[in-house]
């Protein structure tokens, strides 16, 4: 099963792997000298392949973060002039005529920013990164099951990133159909729609590799004693996450290959015959069907929900068991939910298509199953809640990053009931309000998890801790600067602002009333362009100058702490594969002789 | 070296003096149809800017029976000859969200300077089918976008925003072509000497074509006759 690439020159490295044997990996006599090439760009080495994905996942954000940030000039001074002039040159004054933004390219830069953010900012954070390098020294595995098929899996992320960058380059710039691509107008669109597709091809190859990857290392390289049940809760994330990669993209790939016939060979799977666009009859026969984009988008795109917010729980769950120093509260009801999650999260999706009226016998049955999916998310929610009950909580900075996650996804998810009913719907839907619901999932949701992911494994990664006084300026800055973005966007919602708006709204009447929260919400937004700058000098600075700090930094029980050292051993992970014993979270164990209990220490 | 001199400038002179003008009229028959007032409540910009209520353009009959924004042109008959595009830019503008002017002619690689004149969105569409489509929006009042087209074509321009807007603009690898005015006369100027086809062109009655002969005493006369659907 297991594919050592990175030991094959060398039989002797791993003597044995599997579960249940253990497993000598004789290291120090074994290294032998790779290219820089291989030990740093195509390598084998699930860790190496985890920095990849976490640094070109963070450029992403940023980028996608600052056409966020160019947006917001335009949404909070329509059609003034940008300020940044050499900015406004380096865009193009086919894009912003004497810095003037044109609706063409606001188009271009909310469809991008939003495919950024979720296709390669977090989810290649969220699951690439952390996933790679994180669970197979947590369920004490040398490596990935298929370490080639990870390599080629972040390349193809990597292509897919390529792809949609270079795409601003193309004539009409870069796709603007929305990041949701929708049917017939992302057919009719300019050019670089037909790169989003080819990208997003890509980008759905790259996750169907790594899925697979994740589900056979977590069923086959699980150490001797690590049962499911004393999986830490972050490789249950992982694991149901993959599942939904794996079950959910396919659909979205063969749609996106059949958008692109539809553009580039003339087929009309999504193109009604007789469609008349501008007053021109377009030359498409076949009878396709709009909404059957909708339905194979959003069949993918609501589990894609999951797979973003599901890892972000289980990072949370880490911090929080090891920043109360007590068992997480109702392990196996959070297994058990995360679970029922993945599986309820196949049958939600037409919620988001309440409006193409598609009846109301099919419309009563994704409200209930939306209102039960909202069931395993609270039981979640409630278990880390009640964890933190009668705790000597360590407010170290993962941890702030980690209790800020709680309200925020809490918030997020509560708005999104209301999304959920079609009667409330018909109001909401398309409106500044649904904004604010998903981007509090995924921002002040899943990106303050991710953050705390990022301060809570740097020491593992690195050697060295994050400065915390860097740590907690950026998070006290986020956490207010992403209230201040957000949180006005449900007022402006509720008063029926439509989202996608080049003008923020500006002419429209019943906008009139709200539109002073654009600048608010702009402001607020440049100020939390700002409130990154202590993270990217803290996470810069703290590779050479961080404090050094001891194998497990935290005190923590699971084997990535417990059984390796920091950073782990380059080949195989540790000197002996661990053998455990118990669960994840023995904190405060009544009798033991200190506040933790490593899942590879005796009984 | 003064003999081939000679003989250049004499070819030179002899085109000219070789070339006339056709000149003629576009005359409509019958009742004209009553032009739609077009309503522009939608937006206010547009409503301010105007004190009386504007018609569609789509067919106007002058007050001597002619027919305006007829684009009469040269359709066969010059061969070969390569015309380079004139330096002058043709100015097509939008004022009080009206096209002006409704029917414009350009050459091939001559330049179209597209102007907003008006404090609100317009979005210019061509729908054009040998030139590549554009769909340019211009949010500013001022704002102005240059666009050069390579194949010859009679296109309409729209603005979604605006839906009553609309235009047409003629695209010709000659510079024989002219738009009746509010006389509905036409002059094709310095046509060198020869058979054509000329060709009326109007957005509701279609086409009609005419023989004429340009001969080297320079000038020619053709009329166009439209007749009311």
């Amino acid at each position: 099963m297991s594919d050592n690439t990175s030991h094959s020159s060398s039989p002797k490295q791993v003597e044995g792997v599997g579960v249940g044997t253990h497993v000598h990996v004789a290291h120090e006599e074994h290294v032998h000298e790779r290219s820089f090439i291989r030990k740093y760009i195509f390598s084998t080495d699930h860790k190496v392949i985890g920095i990849q994905y976490g640094i070109t996942a963070l450029l992403f954000l940023l980028f996608g973060f600052t056409l966020m940030m160019i947006m917001r000039w335009q949404l909070a001074y329509p059609g003034e002039p940008f300020p940044l002039k050499w900015l406004a040159a380096l865009i193009g004054s086919e894009n912003m005529p004497d810095g003037i933004m044109l609706p063409e390219f606001y188009n271009q830069l909310g469809a991008m920013h939003g495919t950024i953010m979720v296709f390669l900012g977090v989810v290649p954070l969220a699951v690439g990164a952390f996933g790679n390098y994180i669970v197979p020294l947590q369920i004490g595995a040398p490596d990935m099951a298929f370490p080639k098929l990870n390599m080629m899996s972040y390349w193809f992320y990597f292509l897919g990133g390529v792809t949609m960058l270079v795409s601003f380059f193309l004539p009409g710039g870069a796709a603007n159909s929305g990041w949701t691509s929708y049917a017939p107008l992302a057919v009719i669109a300019t050019t670089g729609q037909t790169a989003w597709l080819i990208g997003m091809v890509f980008l759905i190859t790259s996750s169907l590799l790594g899925s697979v990857n994740f589900i056979t290392t977590i069923i086959q390289l699980r150490a001797h004693g690590m049962t499911f049940m004393r999986l830490p809760f972050f490789v249950w994330a992982q694991f149901v996450t993959s599942f939904l990669l794996l079950l959910a993209f396919p659909p979205l790939e063969a749609a996106g290959i059949m958008q692109l016939m539809d553009r580039v060979a003339g087929t009309s799977f999504f193109i009604p015959s007789g469609l008349v666009v501008s007053g021109q009859p377009l030359p498409y026969t076949g009878g396709g069907s709009p909404l059957l984009w909708q339905h194979l988008f959003w069949f993918l795109a609501h589990p894609e929900v999951y797979v973003l917010i599901l890892p972000a729980m289980g990072i949370v769950a880490e911090i929080i068991a090891n920043n109360t120093r007590k068992p997480l509260w109702g392990y196996k009801s959070l297994v058990y939910a995360a679970v029922f999650l993945g599986f309820m999260s196949f049958a939600v999706w037409a919620h988001h298509m309440f409006m193409t009226g598609m009846g109301t016998v099919i419309s009563s049955f994704f409200q209930t199953t939306t209102m039960i999916i909202s069931i395993p998310s609270i039981i979640i929610l409630t278990a880390f809640f009640l964890s933190l009950w009668g705790a000597s909580i360590r407010f170290t900075t993962p941890m702030l990053f980690a209790l800020a996650f709680l309200p925020m996804f809490g918030i997020g998810g509560l708005t999104g009931l209301p999304l959920g009913l079609a009667p409330p719907d018909i109001h909401l839907h398309d409106t500044y309000y649904v904004i604010g619901h998903f981007h509090y999932v995924v921002a002040p949701g899943t990106l303050m998890a991710l953050f705390a992911g990022i301060y809570y494994w740097y020491p593992k990664v690195t050697g060295r801790k994050m400065s915390d006084l860097l740590g907690k300026i950026h998070f006290w800055g986020s956490f207010v600067f992403l209230n201040g973005v957000f949180m006005p966007m449900f007022i402006q919602g509720l008063a029926g602002v439509s989202r996608r708006l080049y003008d923020g709204g500006a002419q429209y009447a019943h906008a009139q009333g709200v539109l002073q929260w654009n600048e608010f919400m702009s402001v607020s937004a440049w100020l939390l362009g700002l409130a990154q700058i202590p993270f990217i000098i803290n996470f810069f600075w703290s590779m050479k100058k961080g404090k050094k700090v001891e194998e497990n930094v935290w005190q923590a029980t699971t084997l990535e702490w417990a059984a390796t050292t920091s950073p782990p051993l380059a080949h195989g992970n540790f000197a002996r594969i661990p053998e455990v014993y118990r669960g994840p979270y023995e904190y405060s164990v009544p009798g033991a002789p200190t506040d933790y209990l490593p899942q590879n220490e005796r009984a | 070296m003064n003999k081939t001199l000679g003989i250049v400038l004499s070819l030179l002179v002899a085109g000219q003096v070789l070339a006339g003008d056709v000149a003629g009229k576009v005359v409509f028959e019958g009742t004209a149809p009553k032009a739609a007032v077009l309503r522009m409540d939608a937006d206010k910009v547009c409503k301010a800017a105007h004190k009386e209520p504007q018609r569609s353009e789509e067919v106007v009959v002058n007050a001597n029976g002619t027919l305006k924004n007829v684009l009469v042109y040269v359709k066969d008959g010059l061969g070969n000859r390569k015309f380079d595009p004139p330096a002058k830019k043709v100015t097509f503008d939008q004022i009080g969200c009206i096209y002006v002017p409704h029917v414009v002619g350009i050459q091939t690689g001559q330049e179209l300077e597209v102007i907003n004149s008006d404090p609100t969105l317009h979005n210019v569409h061509s729908l054009s089918k040998e030139n590549p489509q554009f769909n340019v929006a211009q949010p500013k009042k001022g704002m102005k976008l240059t666009k050069k087209f390579e194949k010859p074509e009679v296109f309409k321009v729209k603005c979604e925003v605006h839906t009553w807007m609309g235009a047409y603009i003629g695209v010709f690898n000659h510079p024989f072509y002219a738009v009746t005015g509010d006389d509905g006369t036409f002059t094709l100027p310095k046509l060198p000497a020869g058979e054509y086809t000329i060709e009326a062109w109007h957005e509701k009655y279609g086409t009609q074509t005419g023989k004429v002969k340009v001969d080297a005493a320079g000038k020619a006369t053709l009329d166009f006759k439209f007749a009311a659907k």
